[in-house]
């Protein structure tokens, strides 16, 4: 059973370290400076842990506000220690909220996405 | 042709798996766009990690972004998240 496990969290690593790759490749070329493959595992693996403290926050402000269901609220109160970062989260969520009413499809298209899981 | 920065990202998949595989009740559950704003933040955080990491390097005179380079950053941008 923990097998199982552990295999999952190998697979969602190579997921973030894929996509942490492919961001440090964009930012190289942006700037002419390429990264060694040290840097990129170091900066997944940073990123993955930093998704630990994320969850363990979103679920403690959603369980302090008595709700089992995270929230954009909860996230937007993780960005809180940064100014610029707090108002791009804003602005994210309020362009999400446009999408959805704007093209009532996406809802639809969500709940597609999650009877399919 | 180069990506734009906005096509690059973490999928919604993959952020709900992992935010979910880390929550201490199974209870828990994470809404759609929840999901989509930590997928934000994340990207946020590599890009800064990245772009920080290279400016350390450009400051030594480093041709090459290297894990030392990183790991002056990483303290500041760990308060600063």
């Amino acid at each position: 059973m923990s097998d199982d496990k552990d295999e999952t969290q190998q697979r969602l690593k190579a997921a973030i370290h894929f996509t942490v790759g492919r961001l440090c490749q964009k930012t190289g070329e942006d700037h002419r400076r390429g990264f060694s493959r040290q840097a990129v595992a170091a900066i997944a693996e940073t990123a993955f842990r930093q998704c630990d403290v994320f969850a363990k926050d979103l679920e403690a402000f959603a369980r302090h506000a008595k709700r089992s269901t995270v929230t954009s609220e909860d996230v937007k109160l993780i960005a809180r220690r940064s100014t610029a970062l707090s108002i791009h989260i804003q602005n994210k969520t309020e362009e999400l909220n446009q999408e959805k009413k704007s093209t009532g499809k996406r809802k639809s298209r969500d709940t597609e996405e999650e009877s399919k899981e | 042709m180069a990506e734009k920065n906005e096509d690059i990202g973490f999928k919604k998949d993959t952020v709900s798996k992992l935010l979910s595989s880390f929550f201490k009740e199974d209870k828990t559950r994470l809404s759609g766009d929840a999901t989509l704003l930590v997928a934000e933040m994340l990207k946020v955080f590599v890009r800064e990690a990245a772009v920080r990491s290279q400016k350390q390097a450009a400051s030594e005179d480093c041709d090459q972004v290297d894990i030392e380079h990183f790991e002056k950053i990483l303290p500041q941008l760990l308060m600063d998240f």
